[in-house]
């Protein structure tokens, strides 16, 4: 169980064998493994770990946080559709399931819930734009066939974001 | 030289004729053909046409814009992209090398090589794979720019890429309107011309760089490939379907690591895979977003695995995890 539950977190289950890996999380057991094999990594990795009553604290802060469910028509006119304008008010990453649960509670029309979706990953995309180097950007850039028949427009996509370091 | 499978160079019209009689014998189908004939169309008209205009640039709830000019002087290039909002950047592609000018932060970063003496055509294969994997189709007459343009559209057959609509001028071919569009028909990315005046008389002056010498104080990064052929060794175990290796080899990176590096093309967009021994200082694991392409890195051993392209996540994700020494 211990090694479907590593695996999983790898990323390395699908189908019916991720199924169980999840029914294991749902246990009291599963769910300890979970969470250290998620400390270790964190600690490899040098990310640092939470401090002891970080939930609790989250679950207060998250609790006392008001939620904007409704578009905001203050904002700029956007071109086209943009999922944005779902403004999902949610302002930590972690948040993004609970508010698209409450989104699609409150407005039954099917694409809200898959708007806030996605929404939420681009907000959380954000605050690391530099995630990947543009060396990295540029080299897939030279050989990508969007070059060949767009010529230099999609190198856009290494130069806007980030400051070139 | 970095070491690379040409399964075919650009073929003398003889030998497209001869591919093209083999493809009516051997094609499943004639679309088979016909998208990547459509494809060299607007290939070349990228290349041989003369155009300045303002593009548009949305992707994610971001919109830029910039302004570009393509010039063609018997027979070499020169293209010149400067964006209008926000930090200042310029990229110039001139005599096969593309520079891309950071004037806030005084970098700027050398591509020696470019996609065009790089990149081989389209292989039998990979022709084959475009209509294995898409629906090619044409859709209907749209104004885009001021022009009557005419639409395109590759739609994905699998969930493991993208949909791309394209709007042709009809007259020169060139492309006006990129659209890459997910399974939900949601844009991802697009690129538009919001004017474009093709076929206009472009002089040298306006493809010239803003610094056509590199000031003292600026840092000059490049990441050319390795010279030395060498077999990086490593592979994707599983590639998605269609997908066939263009580039193995090595790239040297502005503090001289040598990071291995494999392209993987389905013929319309490209999966790039980086592998460098893992640094100590922490770095970003999971998933990523740059306008369409989609970033996945991870811990492979003592191996940083990068895996970025025009596809989903669930691609990217796919391949990272299917990176392995041969």
């Amino acid at each position: 169980m211990r090694e479907q539950i590593s695996r999983l977190m790898d990323g390395d289950l699908e189908g019916a064998e991720a199924e169980a890996a999840f029914r294991e999380l749902k246990q009291s057991e599963g769910f300890e493994h979970w969470t250290c094999y998620h400390i270790i990594g964190d600690c490899l990795r040098r990310t640092g770990a939470p401090t002891a009553g970080f939930s609790s604290r989250f679950a207060a802060r998250l609790a006392s946080e008001a939620t904007i469910l409704a578009p905001n028509t203050t904002q700029k006119p956007q071109p086209a559709r943009l999922p944005l304008a779902w403004a999902v008010a949610a302002t930590v990453a972690a948040v993004a399931v609970v508010s698209s649960v409450a989104v699609s509670m409150l407005d039954p029309q099917p694409t809200a819930l898959a708007k806030a979706r996605e929404a939420n990953v681009i907000r959380t995309a954000q605050p690391r734009p530099q995630a990947v180097s543009p060396d990295y950007l540029l080299a897939h850039q030279e050989y990508s066939p969007t070059t060949l028949i767009q010529g230099v427009g999609p190198y856009l996509r290494a130069v806007s974001a980030g400051d070139g370091r | 030289m970095i070491a690379m499978r040409r399964p075919h160079p650009y073929l003398p019209w003889i030998g497209q004729a001869l591919l093209a009689a083999a493809w009516l014998v051997l094609a499943p189908t004639a679309s088979a053909d016909d998208a990547a004939a459509w494809l060299d169309r607007a290939a070349d008209a990228a290349q041989k046409q003369n155009y300045v205009g303002t593009i548009a640039y949305q992707h994610g709830g971001r919109f830029e814009t910039s302004r570009l000019v393509h010039l063609n002087d018997q027979g070499r290039e020169y293209e010149k992209l400067v964006n209008l909002d926000g930090p200042a950047r310029e990229v110039i592609r001139m005599n096969g090398e593309v520079r891309c000018y950071f004037p806030d932060t005084k970098i700027v970063r050398v591509e020696p090589r470019t996609f065009r003496n790089a990149f081989p055509s389209l292989s039998p294969q990979q022709q084959a794979a475009l209509t294995d994997f898409y629906t090619f189709r044409m859709a209907g007459r749209e104004r885009v720019a001021g022009i009557e343009t005419q639409a395109w559209v590759f739609e994905p057959k699998d969930g493991l890429r993208y949909g791309h609509k394209f709007w042709a001028d009809p007259s020169s071919g060139l492309l006006v309107k990129a659209r890459i569009f997910d399974e939900r028909n949601e844009t991802v990315e697009q690129f538009a011309f919001t004017e474009i005046a093709i076929g206009a008389k472009i002089d040298r002056e306006q493809v010239k760089p803003t610094w056509p010498v590199t000031p003292p104080d600026w840092k000059v990064r490049q990441s050319a490939p390795s010279e030395d052929a060498k077999d990086t060794g490593w592979t994707v175990m599983r590639p998605p379907p269609g997908f066939v290796k263009i580039v193995d080899g090595y790239r040297r990176l502005r503090d001289a690591r040598e990071v291995a590096h494999l392209v993987y093309s389905d013929g319309l967009v490209a999966v790039s895979v980086f592998i460098e021994p893992i640094a100590t200082a922490a770095h970003p694991f999971g998933v990523s977003r740059q306008g369409g392409i989609n970033v996945f890195v991870r811990q492979q051993d003592d191996n940083l695995v990068t895996v970025l392209g025009e596809v989903p996540i669930a691609t990217v994700r796919q391949i990272a995890h299917s990176v392995a020494r041969r």
